[in-house]
This record gives C-alpha cells, structure tokens and sequence, in this order.
C-alpha cells in the first residue's frame, strides 16, 4: 500500500509543510518572520491554520494547512448502503445539512431514473431556504463577533434558533436533518411547521433590517472590510470561487439561476451581486441573498402544491407502517429494504446545487451494488479557500480575520 | 479545438456527457477544451475500479475531470484510466488552478502521482499517513487509533510515508 513498494517517487513528492527561508529581509528593513495563524485561533471558524510570512505587520505569503477535520466521510459513505449515505452528507458541511442531502439526493434519483412529486420539490426548496438562511446567519454572527460588534451574534443567533425550532418540527432533528433524502422527504410538513414557517417569513425582513442598521452603515464595520481582501471577477472565475465569493466580484452566477434544479426555476427572485469585489461587496451580498431567500420562501409557502412527499416506489422507500399489518407483500418489501437496501444502475453522476457558500455538487458512482462505489463531495469551502493568499496579500494580519470570514469556509466541508 | 483523435470513447450517463481520452493525452485534452470554452475545473477525482466486475474497466485506476463552460452552461466529463505503482498522469494545475488542491487530495487519497505539480503533499491526511485510504484495498475500520500506545508502535515501523 506504501509507495515504498514501487519505483521511488520521493523526488516528485514534497516532504510536507515547509516553513519559509529564515532571515528574508523584508520591504520596512526587517526580516519576515514566520508564524502559524491557527488552527486553534477562534477567528478561522473551525481547525484552519494558515502558515503567514509576516514583513512587519503585512501579509507577504499565506498557505493554508488542512485536514484537522477530516473525518473520511467519502470513505464511510462507500460502506453503506444508499439510503444510509444521507447521514453522513449531514455531516460534512454541518451548517447547512439539507442542502447537502439534496445534492446526494438529486443525484440518487437520476441515476435511478425517478421524478419526486411536486409537493416533496417544494419542500426541499423551503428546507435549502431555511437552511442558506440559518448559514449566513452563522456567518453574519460570528464575522460581526470578529470585526468589533458583538449584539449581532445574540441577535442572529436569535432567528437561527427559530429555524432549529422548525427543523426540529418537521424532521426531529434540529441540526443533522437527514429530512430530504432519495424519492422524496422524510415526513410531510405539519401544520405547525407550516404556521411557525409563517410567522418567520413575516418577521425576517424587519429583522435583516435590523442587522443592516447595526453594519451597513457602521463606521467600524466598513474601515474593517471596504478595500479588504479585493478579488477581481477575473480571479474570482480563475480561482474557480463559486458562491457569494464569485458574485461578490460582480459575477451573477448562481446554480438556483443558471442550472435550474429541484423546480429553482419556478421561482421569482434575483441574484445578488456586487462589483465592489471586497469583504463589504460580499457582506452585501449575502444580506441580499437574506432577503431573496425569504422571497422564496413567500412563494414556496403559498405555492405549496398538495399531494404526496414520496415516490411512490417500494423497490426504493418503504412502504408506510399500516400496510405492514395487512400486507405481505409489504412486509417482504420493509424487510429487503432494511435488510439490503436497494440496487442502483450501473453509470456515475455529478449533480450540483448551490448552497450558503457556492457549488456544493456529488459526484455518485454506481457499480450496480447495494452501495455506492465513490461518493465524491465537491466542497465550495475547499475550492473557496484556495483564493485566500490573493486576497490576503500585502493586508496586515487583523485584516485576515476579515477574509477568512468572509470567505465563509466551513471546515468541516473543507476536510470531509 | 480538441480533435476526435485524442477521444477514445464517448457517450452521457445519467444526463451527463462524457468522453474518454488516453491518459498519457489527458493533458493535451483538457488544454484543447479549455481553449474551445470549458474554462472551470467543477472538480477532478479518482474512482477505484478494484474488483468492480459491473464492466470491463481498462485499467483500475480512473481519472475523472468534470468541466463546465460558464457562457453555454454545458458540461463535460473526461475520464482518463491509469495504472501502475504508482499510477501517474501529468498534472493540469497550471491550466486550472483549482486543481491544485484537487490533485494534492486524488494524490493523499488514491497515490495517483500527477508529474509536475509544483507542491504534490499530502493534504486531508497528516505527513507521515502510511496508505492511500480512498483505495478499496484499504480497510474501513482498521486504521490504529491516533496518538495510541499502537499508533505510536505503527507509525515508527516505516521509513516514510
């Protein structure tokens, strides 16, 4: 299993981390001096260090250092079986799990051939509202917490809870839904979910309000992030940034707009830009994103189309607990489920859907088993990180307390 | 312009089209596509065909480019088969920057060595790891827990990684 078996490659492979040269003279008459920013620093949301080549107080070299959250989900995800899967995707980018489901989701149902009702599409765009929601609520919490205002964690905080209250209303799980899963939903929204969806969607515009007269106009606020952390569109597209990122340098590309999944296209709403190409450009942008989301929720709500959650497919979902009284023929089906799951055809598949941070995409690959043979996750945090030496270029180190919040990595998706 | 000859194979799975190119043109393939507008690099991976007796594989080895034309909005898979220990492929980190860390992974996942990649580490798993665990030869389950009395009696067994 070791390379050692093989021809000797050690020439082509790098030995690990290096540390930079000592005794690089600086631009201010200095040495640059070499230290490590995290990975246990409370600014880099998560395990993230970064390796800083410091000329003073400026940033002259950046290189992340990955991998303290790696906890093998892609290979969990091959040792079990495909309806099991939805758990672990849960886990990956833990601030925003529906979403994740739905990636795995999708792309399940087209590599078995299915449509799910209109009903279960609808929920699924509420449950990735509520849950863009709930992650730019995070982020706006804690980059406010970061930059000098602290209310705006206890006051995001506040309405994150709201959504956990629903989560855990219509799946019984607050954070780790696993609510949306192959051939339709887990439940059907109850009337109560239904209410308290109501009552939020009519409360949340007065409190993004609300937010914004604590920032956007907030002295402290806009010195910390207006010019800070600049990307280009050019470099942003490079770089491949997908998500806030990319439309924060005034690129409207949004997977919701320009690759329609799940019924997106149904939907009226706008996709926030900013051609300021900065920490603040980006902060805009997901307030905007905020407001659109509660849009979307609006007509989700009101569109809720009636009818049935689930495929109706006993092959792949069991069949409902009364049947298994009455029928054999459902008994047998409930057993070979949860015995052996289900088969998928041969072929592979790569379906994305875009989530608080940008193209959260899985690739599947199905060998004809009762479990997948590659579960791939595109990451948005893990391409979204690699941007942070352009950014942080030639900026003093508490600016990158500012970038590395606003690039908004969840490292958890990072490491998988 | 990428020309038919460097395409093997071709077809869509699942909605998705793809070709196949010999891996020793995946380079050349994937510069002619990016020239013909398939400027983003969605993602680059390696799928382990050990023991996947559902086809013929050529090789157990598959490398798998998943690229996407942002002005027509269309996509393209390119897979290229490898083989050998270590399995090798000319890295396209210069052509699609976010390869970069994409390859560091395929390389700490599937050792799927990428010549000339400027930096070619491990990058998920620490330094020293031993194995490239996303091989399905590698076991689930069986790793030695870290910073163990085992892992510390496992891990000075090697001479490196």
């Amino acid at each position: 299993m070791a390379d050692g078996a093989g021809e000797s490659v050690s020439s082509e492979i790098g030995q690990g981390i290096t540390i930079a040269k000592t005794g690089e003279p600086g631009a201010f008459g200095g040495e640059l001096l070499t230290i490590n920013f995290g990975p246990h620093h409370p600014s880099t949301h998560g395990v993230l260090r970064l390796i800083v080549d410091l000329d003073g107080e400026q940033v002259r070299r950046l290189k992340p250092v990955i991998g303290y959250l790696h906890t093998g989900i892609e290979k969990q995800a091959e040792a079990l079986r495909w309806q099991q899967v939805v758990v672990v995707t849960d886990r990956h980018d833990y601030l925003s799990p529906p979403i994740n489901n739905l990636a795995y989701a999708l792309a399940v149902e087209r590599l078995l051939g299915v449509d799910v009702p209109p009903r279960a599409e609808a929920l699924r765009v509420i449950m990735s509202e509520l849950t863009r929601l709930s992650s730019h609520l995070v982020w706006l919490g804690t980059s406010g917490i970061e930059l000098g205002a602290s209310t705006m964690l206890m006051y995001c905080f506040r309405e994150r809870d709201t959504i956990l209250d629903m989560n855990e209303e219509i799946s019984g799980f607050r954070m780790h839904t696993s609510y949306i899963r192959p051939g339709g939903v887990m439940a059907d929204a109850t009337p109560r979910f239904l209410e308290m969806l109501d009552r939020f969607i009519a409360k949340m515009p007065s409190n993004i309000d609300e937010y914004e007269d604590l920032l956007t106009m907030n002295p402290i606020f806009r010195s910390r992030t207006i010019g800070i952390g600049r990307l280009p569109a050019e470099d942003a597209k490079v770089l491949g940034a997908t998500g806030p990122m990319l439309r924060g340098s005034g690129v409207a590309w949004d997977l919701r707009r320009s690759m329609p999944y799940s019924g997106y296209e149904n939907y009226d709403f706008e996709v926030a830009t900013s051609d300021l190409c900065d920490c603040y450009g980006r902060y805009l942008v997901r307030i905007k994103e905020m407001r659109e989301a509660v849009k979307i929720l609006r007509q989700a709500l009101d569109r809720l189309p009636d009818g049935p959650v689930n495929i109706d497919d006993r092959k792949v979902l069991p069949p409902p607990r009364e049947e298994l009284e009455t029928s054999m023929e459902a008994v047998i089906h409930h057993f070979k489920l949860f015995t052996e799951g289900y088969t998928v055809p041969p072929g592979d598949v790569y379906v994305a859907v875009e989530s608080g941070r940008g193209e959260n995409g899985c690739y599947v690959v199905s060998d004809g088993t009762h479990k997948p043979r590659r579960v791939k996750f595109r990451a948005a945090s893990f391409v979204n990180l690699q941007p942070l030496e352009r950014m942080a270029m030639n900026h003093m180190v508490a600016d990158m307390v500012a970038i590395i919040g606003t690039a908004d990595a969840v490292l958890g998706d990072v490491d998988r | 312009m990428i020309v038919d000859s460097l395409i093997v194979d071709r077809g869509v799975s699942a909605g998705d089209a793809w070709i196949t190119v010999a891996s020793e043109n995946a380079r050349d393939a994937l510069s002619a596509l990016k020239g013909d507008g398939y400027q983003l690099l969605v993602f680059l991976t390696c799928v382990d065909h050990l023991a996947d007796r559902s086809r013929d594989w050529p090789a157990r080895y598959e490398l798998v480019y998943q690229l996407r034309n942002l002005e027509t909005r269309e996509q393209l898979r390119v897979r290229a088969f490898v083989d050998g220990d270590p399995p090798r492929i000319d890295s396209v980190s210069d052509l699609f920057p976010p390869a970069n860390w994409d390859e560091r992974e395929t390389y700490d996942m599937f050792g799927i060595v990428f010549t000339g990649h400027p930096d070619l580490t491990r990058i998920l798993m620490p330094d020293d790891w031993v194995g490239h665990p996303l091989r399905r030869d590698y076991p689930v389950g069986g790793e030695v827990v870290e910073f163990s009395e085992e892992h510390e009696a496992w891990r000075t067994a090697p001479e490196k990684a």
